[in-house]
């Protein structure tokens, strides 16, 4: 027996199996019970051929289980790319949800002062006529006390027209170092139109501390700008008048739409106003026991609606309010 | 309040280019809103193309009746034959004209043209035509002594700049063409020229009797007798400066006195003195119900608090608001008394916002007018009356209680630095400080920087403090000098607290699961609670409630999504709302609600999550509420959840309100590791027949209690009721799995749990095990 031809036939013919039938006819043709090796092997004496044709029977049996993976693998390939679907379909429709425009903008300024070390204090609504005007400084007959501006439950009850009576409430909690932001809800008498709804957002901030000087409140109006509308931005302030802040000012921003140049979202004068600030008026320290010889502080707010409409390009407030799905679910 | 750059000019000079006097005032003392060119346009030599002219001849259009043909020396050799619309004017006029190649303000190009047959080269101009005023009844008519052809430009202001600003409530000073001039100087540091105005001679008769009865009302009143007052057209100049200044010229007497009050800032009043009863004045309060006509034609009914001036005894103005009717100058006025007053701006502002009748006086008047500037005033109205109308002065009486004196106060330069945060040498602020008009007492050099400062009297309500002076250093020196820093922090804290974060993860939870955030108003129409507060005077009928449940919002909400053809509505809405309270202020307190398409199981999952979310393993019992389905409704110990009753919202809504606090009261500060993996669980599935009334939350519970914390979970995955069973009852088959942290569990263990379970269940519920 020529095992040398046998075995290359025996070889030939696996490679030659094209499926798992034909390559069990090989394997029962050249291995099996009855085949030329298993007998030949089953009958030899000699040591030498006997190694011989083990040999042989093992590389035989090593090529069938190769060839046999190897179609098996074909076989797996060929059933996939049977299976192959258009890729551009959708994907499996899975109900989606967003915050609100406005809550993301509010996480967003909270994560920028939280990062500046400030709390995040979320004061009360209603508020006594004290702690939303008395306090803040503003006369009897300044205009925001009005009715006719102002939402009020009661003579000494009105829902607060700023966040910031909660600064007034921490300052009576506790003694300097105070850095902290309220946001939420406020509230006017306003007639609802495009830029105005009674009820709004703002972020309201204080920071009081030995040596706090208008130049920190640029430094900081600067971060919150750059965070808000890009590293680009400048601030500039601009004199104003407020009754709690002394200086007081406006912050203006560069107008991120025409880097300055002029536009219509910044009116051509390539600044945006921003809100509010200034030092805080020595005044509102005597209330609450500060020494305004050894503290001093600042205060800034700025309208989240306003941040909207800027940076988003909302053309009118009052949709801030329908929650339309649609709407939703750009932002 | 808009002011012509000439008339500015008048009073300071400045080099600087328009738009960067703009820029500077916007950032150190009013906002700027704009700078605008008003009159002819002066460009391309369009200026050239207006000239003074004399009127020839002039006679009716031979093919219109109400047309004249002019004959007119421009001061060139040959006349111009202009066609005119206007007939105040006869031959030998000077007027003004505009020749071929003129543009006009609204923009029109003048030619040489036909009219009806006729050449027409130009046009003889009406003020409103070159926008010095606005009349259009007749041309205007200058000065016979001018030659023919003189550059208009030179006779009439054509071309000039009108600057509008806002002032804040703080700077009436602003509100006045000198304030503003005076600023400009003190921002540029040029000079500002003295105030206008010299006194007449002031005849020898007896002045008016001025009799105040409520001084704080009017705590300074100078009245001054004219007679021999001729009422006429004020002079051009007068009338354009009006115009630009935004106001409209009326009678030479309105005129002057409308300017002075936009010089100074301080407003005047004329009355025509023979309408006096008595020829006298006098301030008062308002008897209650009291009534006065006033210049509008308006009859106000007045309150005790309004300030008036009066006659005799009756009411012949509203003190700094407006003038009465009756007592008005008119053209048959010849004698004037002239009122220049100090009025409080607390009692105007009432009175003007009860009235709603705001002026222009009364817009100076609320915001506090320095009593120094009354005096002014009255001068220079003194000296433009006897110059325009041809008045004498009579008599003038100054009727004042004591002025407050000019604030003084101590001032350190070192601290105005420090509170800047820059630098500025102290010998700088202080000369700033000095151009705006603050006087410094001591040596001129004094070495600290430390000095006693007054404030100039019109300043003398917004200045009072060293902090205030601050503000100036900090403005006039330049508010974008002051450099970027950050506050040095000795301490640092800064972190959201555990509700603040246990609130983000709510919303994170929720929009997870396919839910939107929804905003509602907190104010609703009306409120479940009865008890909940009203506004007295309602935003609307619609929000007229603070609510005490987000559900109205959020159905609202879900109402108005699908009436416009949205699909999947899911939404959640996390607010305060606002419960009664004994202590005064309503509890304020923060709920998440949300409303979802689907009925009572897609909110039980939202409200499963929620609870899942903070660890806490909510108890559902049944419970009833208007606007849920009776059947379909459930309480957990921090809030509700259901399905909305048809008549609230039709198509099958979940519905869900819980209340974060206490939701959150029972979350632990960290959560303990528990080993749930090293021993596997055994399974079990257990059915059980029970009355079909029993909730599946009790036998779960009961199972829970007789395995004790060993079953680690019990789940429903089947309930079946029908044929195979008898009347009345179910089948409620769960999922148990039973688990150790100390070891793998026997078939033994576990046999035993179960048989502990089967026992419970039947002796408590009767439940018996299936086979
Ligand atoms: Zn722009």
């Amino acid at each position: 027996m020529d095992v040398q031809a046998l075995e290359e036939e025996a070889q030939n013919a696996i490679g030659a199996a094209v499926s798992a039938d034909q390559l069990e006819t090989v394997r029962v043709q050249y291995l099996g019970r009855n085949a030329v090796l298993p007998q030949a092997l089953r009958e030899v004496r000699d040591k030498e051929t006997g190694r011989t044709l083990n040999e042989a029977r093992r590389r035989l049996s090593e090529a069938i289980d190769a060839r046999r993976d190897e179609l098996e693998r074909d076989e797996l390939e060929r059933r996939l790319s049977e299976e192959s679907v258009d890729v551009t379909l959708p994907g499996t429709e899975k109900a989606r949800g967003h915050l609100h425009l406005i809550t993301q903008i509010r996480r967003e300024l909270e994560d920028i002062f939280l990062g500046l070390g400030y709390e995040v204090i979320d004061g009360r609504e209603v508020e006594t006529t004290y702690y939303n005007f008395t306090a803040l400084n503003m006369p009897t007959w300044h205009p925001a006390r009005s009715p006719l501006a102002s939402l009020y439950l009661d003579d000494e009850t009105v829902l607060r027209t700023e966040t910031s009576p909660a600064q007034i409430h921490t300052m009576e909690q506790r003694d300097p170092p105070i850095y902290m932001v309220s946001l939420g809800r406020v509230y006017r008498r306003d007639t609802p139109d495009a830029t105005h709804v009674p009820i709004f957002h703002q972020v309201e901030g204080l920071a009081i501390d030995e040596g706090i000087t208008l130049a920190d409140l640029k430094g900081t109006l600067r971060h919150v700008m750059r965070a808000l509308f890009g590293e680009d931005r400048e601030i500039r302030f601009r004199t104003h008048y407020f009754p709690f802040t002394e200086p007081s000012i406006e912050p203006d921003v560069s107008c991120f739409l025409c880097d300055g140049a002029g536009c219509n979202v910044c009116r051509h004068s390539g600044w945006i106003e921003m809100g509010g600030a200034g030092l805080v008026d020595p005044k509102l320290f005597e209330s609450v026991d500060y020494d305004p010889e050894r503290v001093s502080g600042f205060a800034f707010g700025l309208g989240l609606e306003r941040i909207a409409m800027l940076r988003h390009g909302l053309p009118d407030l009052r949709q801030l309010w329908e929650n339309d799905l649609r709407l939703l679910h750009q932002f | 309040m808009k002011v012509p750059i000439s008339w500015l000019r008048e009073y300071v000079d400045f080099e600087v280019p328009l738009d960067a006097l703009a820029d500077r005032l916007a950032v150190a003392a009013a906002e700027v809103e704009r700078i605008v060119p008003v009159g002819v346009a002066d460009e391309g030599g369009n200026l050239e193309h207006f000239v003074t002219g004399r009127v020839l001849e002039a006679s009716k259009h031979p093919n219109a009746d109400r047309l004249q043909l002019c004959q007119v020396d421009v001061g060139e050799p040959d006349p111009a034959q202009i066609v005119c619309g206007a007939w105040n004017f006869s031959a030998g006029a000077t007027v003004a004209v505009a020749r071929p190649g003129a543009t006009l303000p609204d923009g029109m190009q003048l030619k040489r043209v036909k009219l009806r047959g006729e050449i027409s080269e130009g046009m003889i101009l009406a003020e409103d035509e070159v926008a010095l005023g606005s009349e259009h009844d007749g041309i205007m008519l200058l000065a016979d002594d001018l030659s023919p052809g003189t550059p208009l430009v030179d006779v009439l202001p054509l071309a000039d700049h009108v600057l509008e600003v806002e002032v804040t409530g703080n700077r009436p000073d602003l509100l006045s063409t000198y304030g503003l001039a005076r600023e400009v100087a003190a921002l540029f540091d040029t000079e500002l020229r003295p105030p206008p105005g010299i006194d007449p001679p002031v005849g020898s008769s007896e002045p008016v009797p001025i009799e105040i009865a409520d001084s704080g009302g009017c705590p300074r009143y100078i009245g001054r007798a004219f007679s021999g007052v001729e009422i006429a057209e004020s002079p051009q100049w007068l009338r354009t400066r009006l115009h630009r200044a935004g106001m409209r010229a009326i009678s030479n007497v309105v005129d002057i006195t409308n300017y002075v009050m936009l010089t100074f800032g301080s407003p005047l009043h004329a009355f025509d003195l023979d309408r006096l009863a008595g020829r006298r004045v006098g301030v008062r309060r308002a008897e209650s119900g009291e009534r006065l006509r006033t210049l509008d034609g308006v009859e106000r009914v007045l309150s005790v608090d309004d300030l008036l001036i009066v006659d005799g005894d009756r009411a012949i103005a509203l003190a700094a608001i407006m003038g009465g009717e009756e007592t008005e100058v008119t053209e048959a006025t010849s004698n004037v008394l002239l009122e220049a007053a100090n009025f409080e701006p607390v009692g105007i502002l009432k009175t003007s916002e009860r009235l709603a009748l705001r002026t222009e006086g009364s817009n100076r008047w609320e915001k506090g007018v320095d009593p120094h500037q009354a005096a002014l005033a009255a001068t220079y109205a003194s000296e433009l009356l006897v110059s325009i109308s041809g008045a004498v002065l009579d008599s003038t009486s100054d009727v004042q209680a004591a002025l407050d004196p000019a604030p003084r106060t101590p001032f350190r330069a070192a601290r105005a630095s420090a509170l800047i945060g820059l630098e500025i040498d102290a010998q700088d602020q202080r000369a700033l400080l000095q151009r705006l008009g603050f006087e410094f007492e001591g040596p001129d050099g004094a070495p600290d920087g430390e000095w006693t400062v007054t404030v100039p009297t019109w300043r003398a309500r917004d200045v009072t403090r060293e902090i205030d002076l601050v503000e100036e250093v900090a403005r006039v020196h330049g508010l974008d000098r002051v450099p970027f820093t950050l506050p040095q922090r000795r301490e640092l804290f800064g972190r959201l607290t555990q509700e603040q974060r246990l609130r983000r993860r709510v919303e994170d939870a929720l929009v997870g699961a396919g839910y939107s955030e929804a905003y509602t108003w907190s104010l609703a129409s009306d409120d479940v609670d009865p008890a909940a507060l009203r506004l007295p005077v309602p935003l609307s009928a619609e929000h007229a409630v603070l609510r005490t449940t987000l559900s109205a919002g959020l159905v609202d909400a879900a109402a108005h999504n699908r009436d416009v053809g949205n699909h999947g509505i899911a939404l959640f809405e996390v607010a305060r709302v606002y419960l009664p309270s004994d202590e005064g202020l309503p509890d304020e307190r923060w709920h998440v609600g949300g409303i979802v398409e689907g009925g009572y199981f897609v909110a039980k999952s939202a409200v499963d999550l929620l609870h899942d979310l903070v660890r806490v393993e909510p108890r559902f019992e049944r419970t009833s509420q208007p606007t849920l389905h009776p059947g379909k409704a459930a309480r957990v110990a921090a809030g509700w959840l259901g399905e909305v009753h048809p008549s609230v919202l039709d198509g099958g809504w979940g519905m869900f309100e819980i209340d974060l606090a206490t939701l959150f009261a029972d979350v632990p500060e960290r959560t303990l590791y528990e080993d749930v993996i090293t021993y596997p669980a055994v399974h079990q599935d257990l059915a059980f027949v029970v009355d079909r009334q029993l909730p599946a939350g009790d036998l779960i519970e009961a199972a829970l209690a007789a395995a004790g914390p060993i079953l680690r979970e019990a789940r429903v995955f089947d309930v079946y009721e029908g044929d195979q069973l008898p009347g009345g009852k179910k089948s409620i088959a769960l999922n148990v799995s039973f688990q150790s942290d100390a070891g793998t569990l026997s078939d033994e263990d576990a046999r035993v749990l179960r048989e502990k379970i089967v026992a419970r269940l039947a002796e408590q519920h009767g439940a018996e095990l299936r086979a």
